[in-house]
């Protein structure tokens, strides 16, 4: 069985934002919210470096672990979704999760934050597939239509990957061979640059 | 006596009335790490090595590096 996973290639992200619009295109994302971000690392300086963020699906993700409602449901291919219909607004899941995924489209008083709204992978939620009242709360579900996410599939520099684990590592796995090193995004020589 | 068995009929009609409004309650108990939300249709479509199939042909099709 596949597992489902992102990758960012930070030699080829060009920080052209477009993997956010489209996410939020496709998903109908409300104000306020990104499920997808591009992070940039020393901007405007040499060897500056980008990456597409968002949930990365966690193999024991931390989100899940800390629900006191048990909203969080995996699929078989390693897709964590979520239920609305459960889901209190904690918080807990945004304070747990290292990547910041988790986002909540209120902000008032007494701490009213709505239900959490994450990456779904496209994948949607727990109602009947590709049905409108699924598109309201979830956004689309292009898995079930066969297809992956629409963040990977139109990154025009093939920066992001979307899609079975074991496929993207090859991918990947490639282009460091016809590239001749590890990429320097992170590791000694980014920490300590001349060191 | 008209007026007495008016009165009757309203009480019965309110009865009635009041038991259409009941609602069934549906408790679901907690347990620590399980699901108990409505299960998602896309689980047992995943299952299929058809639709895993799907997936991967279309990830070597539009990601792949040419």
């Amino acid at each position: 069985m596949a597992r489902m996973k992102f990758l960012c290639d930070a030699e080829r992200c060009i920080e052209c934002n477009a993997c956010v619009v489209a996410c939020k295109n496709e998903n109908d994302v409300p104000w306020g919210v990104n499920r997808r971000r591009v992070i940039t690392l020393r901007d405007g300086e040499p060897g500056e470096k980008s990456i597409s963020v968002a949930c990365m699906h966690c193999t024991d993700a931390p989100c899940a672990a800390v629900c006191p409602v048990d909203c969080f449901y995996t699929t078989a291919d390693g897709i964590v979704l979520w239920s609305k219909d459960l889901c209190i607004g904690c918080g807990y899941c945004f304070y747990a999760c290292p990547f910041g995924a988790p986002q909540f489209p209120q902000e008032e008083a007494f701490g009213v934050r709505g239900k959490m709204d994450k990456c779904t992978f496209c994948a949607g939620g727990p109602l009947p597939d590709n049905s409108d009242a699924e598109y309201a709360e979830y956004g689309s579900n292009r898995i079930a239509e066969g297809k992956l996410p629409l963040c990977a599939e139109m990154c025009a520099t093939k920066a992001l990957l979307g899609g079975d684990g074991d496929v993207i590592a090859d991918i990947y796995r490639k282009r460091i061979l016809k590239r001749g090193g590890r990429p320097q995004s992170w590791g000694w020589e980014t920490a300590y640059p001349g060191g | 006596m008209n007026r007495r068995a008016m009165l009757y009929l309203v009480l019965l009609a309110t009865g009635l009335f009041s038991t259409g409004c009941y609602e069934k309650p549906q408790v679901v108990f907690f347990e620590p790490g399980e699901y108990k939300g409505r299960t998602d249709p896309l689980l047992a479509l995943e299952a299929t090595p058809e639709q895993q199939q799907r997936l991967e042909q279309r990830l070597r099709t539009v990601q792949m590096d040419r």
